[in-house]
């Protein structure tokens, strides 16, 4: 039965001349938004690239210099292209793409608006995944909106359902039949999609495993919004008695659930957790900083001072041994002063982070009127495109920096002696300054990071599917 | 013979409307039940009701001993429907329609040759058959409406109004085809407004008259004139209440 229902449905769609061009509109625009992402992408991942290679060859080839120079002219940390970018560019826009590893301070991430910027206005970006959550929901609006309501209008509902269909016969055939479709759109953009980032981003090395299980899961959590939008439109389509009005509906739902709600929910998140300016910000590291310097006297900062020499030999010493030792003591002060306020770094740029995880996690409490929200923080989550990968990011070029800077240090400390900096390190030095390889965070992470997004996603599709077929048990006015 | 349609004190209210008031009939196998009436006195309100469309107020209707509202799958495989309008998918062929409408009916498929003979059996050919209904006349989409009726072997056959807008030739082939059916056994109820064809097909005509049945007449025993004149009186009753 559900055969016939779905065989004919085809059938109809492919006869109307107005569903084909709405699939070409459609399609189109999924290219478009292909092309766009791409684009933006790969000029983005050819330029972290080239600029990679620039800044590798310009610290090699400083010749001999004195360590603390080469730790305020230092390295550069790029972000690699995330693995699903072009589908989804999620905060990338908003959020730096290189981090200058200076000594002695964190910076943020450069060539974006501030590090305060937030998911606000991620809509803006053109791309696929945009593309996709506005249009999908729209295509299948316009596909279904009619299946009972137009059935009932013409009288053929009367005639099914004296033929003994079950309306929940009906409304299970509409549903594959709509869904199908959708579906199929989603698979051809994800697929596209993975294609592109594996031929155009291999600069990004991503696992085929990785690419292909992140296609799985934007797939799986696609498919249920849109088993929620078209569980949502048939259940408006049953119980209205006019087609023009079920459109009518749906159209609201669309404009409030898909377009206002998502940009609103940035706007009041911003409001209750609103993110300090750039200026704000480094003020109060300024003050925190020096707050938190310790005198040289301190005991505090005595056992700091051991930690680092004995680092900087690689093994334990006495007491006596530290006094005899020919060290650099500014380069020790240096040393020191960056693991101490590395700490202070680290804790306000948790708080920073801190407040970008509660505007998220009220735009997730708002989702409770609308799945679209969590359906884009699962997007860029499994993109790798979202806040979490950018603190991750972040944070790795913090340890880097470290990693940096201390190397530099430990250099002055060990070949040169007394308060100055005058010894200059050789020119092949700077090849043994460790590169900065980054790795995005695995699918796991960005999974157990979204798991409440994800249940919000199914419990929407969950409700909308029972309740469509809870309608369908009932006796319909036909 | 076995009651196949049997409507026991059949009432149906909308809010202080009464549409059918304690309504009682009963269609026999080979048995066609007329029912004439003005609009409004309940004809198509009793169909809805064997259908299952509408929850009666009070009252019971039974299609071969099954209470319509405890069984309406059930009874709803039992039952075939003309309505008034056949309704059908313009975009599909008169074909096309017959498969859909027969699949869901019957949850199997015949083969284009059964489909096809089906259509012939109500006078649509083969040419007709393939071609898109949105240009089909509505004695084309009654016809297909028959044979989807035809198709589904239906023990009890309910027909809401399905000559008007007939031509006299198709409405003589259409008359032809629901005798044939109570032939073989098939009970039909059929609100008309049709006075002739009711006498000339009907082992019974119903009078309904502010959702009562008023008369119960065998067409054996009134002529056609006669039948006009009782209906007529009828009618004039209606209008002085």
């Amino acid at each position: 039965m559900n055969k016939a229902i779905i065989a004919k449905e085809f059938t109809e769609i492919v006869r109307d001349g107005r569903a084909i061009v709405l699939f070409g509109i459609v399609g189109l625009l999924l290219l478009l938004g292909l092309v766009t992402g791409f684009s933006t992408e790969s000029t983005r991942s050819q330029t972290v690239f080239d600029a990679k290679v620039a800044d590798a060859e310009v610290f090699n080839a400083q010749g001999a210099k004195n360590p603390h120079s080469a730790a305020h002219f230092s390295r550069m940390a790029h972000k690699p292209v995330a693995p699903f970018s072009a589908f989804d560019p999620g905060v990338s826009a908003y959020v730096g793409q290189v981090v200058w590893l200076e000594g002695h301070y964190r910076n943020p991430a450069m060539f974006r608006a501030a590090e305060d910027a937030t998911e606000l206005g991620r809509l803006e970006n053109f791309s696929l995944a945009g593309v996709l959550i506005l249009i999908i929901p729209l295509l299948v609006i316009l596909l279904g909106y009619g299946s009972i309501a137009k059935e009932r209008e013409q009288g053929t509902l009367r005639q099914i359902i004296s033929s003994g269909t079950s309306l929940r016969s009906l409304l299970l055939g509409k549903f594959i039949t709509v869904f199908s479709i959708s579906f199929a759109f989603l698979v051809f953009s994800i697929v596209l999609a993975a294609v592109t980032s594996l031929f155009v981003f291999e600069a990004s090395s991503q696992p085929l495993t990785d690419l292909f299980l992140r296609s799985v899961s934007l797939l799986f959590v696609y498919g249920l919004y849109t088993a929620f939008v078209t569980a949502t439109t048939l259940f408006i389509s049953a119980i209205v008695q006019e087609a023009k009005n079920s459109l009518l509906i749906l159209l609201g739902l669309w404009t409030v659930m898909v377009v206002s709600l998502p940009r609103l929910s940035a706007s009041i998140a911003e409001k209750v957790y609103p993110s300090p300016q750039s200026s704000e910000f480094w003020e109060a590291m300024d003050v925190r900083l020096s707050e938190n310097r310790l005198d040289s006297s301190s005991a505090e900062y005595v056992a700091a001072e051991r930690v680092v020499i004995e680092r900087a030999f690689g093994k334990k010493l006495t007491e006596s041994e530290i006094e005899n030792l020919a060290i650099n003591t500014r380069g020790v002060r240096l040393e020191v002063s960056e693991v101490i306020d590395s700490e202070i770094y680290t804790a306000a740029y948790a708080e920073l982070f801190k407040n970008y995880a509660n505007q998220k996690n009220f735009r997730r409490l708002l989702s409770i009127f609308s799945p679209t929200i969590a359906l884009q923080h699962l997007s860029q989550a499994f993109s790798g495109t979202d806040v979490n990968a950018h603190e991750h990011f972040s944070n790795e070029a913090e340890r880097q920096r470290n990693k940096i800077v201390r190397v530099l240090n430990e250099e002055l400390i060990i070949n040169d002696s007394g308060e100055n900096l005058r010894y200059l390190a050789p020119p092949e030095f700077w090849e043994t300054v460790p590169e900065f390889e980054y790795e995005y965070p695995a699918l796991e992470i960005a999974w157990r990071q979204s798991g409440a997004d994800f249940f919000i996603v199914l419990a929407w599709a969950l409700f909308s599917t029972v309740g469509m077929f809870w309608l369908g048990k009932g006796r319909l006015e036909v | 013979m076995r009651e196949l349609l049997l409507a026991q004190n059949l009432t149906k209210k909308f809010k202080s409307n009464s549409a059918l008031c304690d309504l009682n009939l009963t269609v026999r196998e080979s048995e066609i039940l007329c029912l004439l009436g003005a609009n409004g006195a309940g004809k198509t309100t009793t169909i809805n009701l064997f259908l299952g469309f509408l929850k009666p107020t009070s009252g019971k209707a039974f299609v071969d001993g099954l209470d319509v509202c405890e069984n309406l799958n059930e009874v709803r495989k039992k039952l075939a429907y003309v309505p008034e309008q056949v309704s059908l998918y313009p975009s599909l062929t008169g074909l096309e329609n017959l498969d859909y409408f027969v699949k869901l009916s019957l949850n199997n498929r015949l083969g284009k040759a059964e489909l096809q003979n089906l259509l012939d059996r109500v006078g649509l050919n083969k040419s007709a058959a393939n071609k898109r209904v949105n240009g089909y006349s509505k004695g084309m989409r009654q016809k297909v409406g028959l044979a989807i009726s035809l198709a589904k072997n239906a023990q009890a056959l309910l027909l809401d109004e399905p000559l008007s807008g007939l031509d006299p030739s198709a409405a003589n082939e259409f008359t032809t085809i629901l005798r044939n059916l109570a032939d073989q056994g098939t009970a039909v109820l059929m609100a008309t407004h049709d006075l002739f064809r009711a006498r000339e097909i009907a082992d019974r005509i119903g009078i309904m008259k502010s959702g009562s049945l008023v008369k119960d007449l065998s067409p054996t025993s009134v002529d056609q004139s006669t039948l006009e004149e009782i209906y007529l009186q009828q009618m004039r009753d209606t209008e002085l209440v």
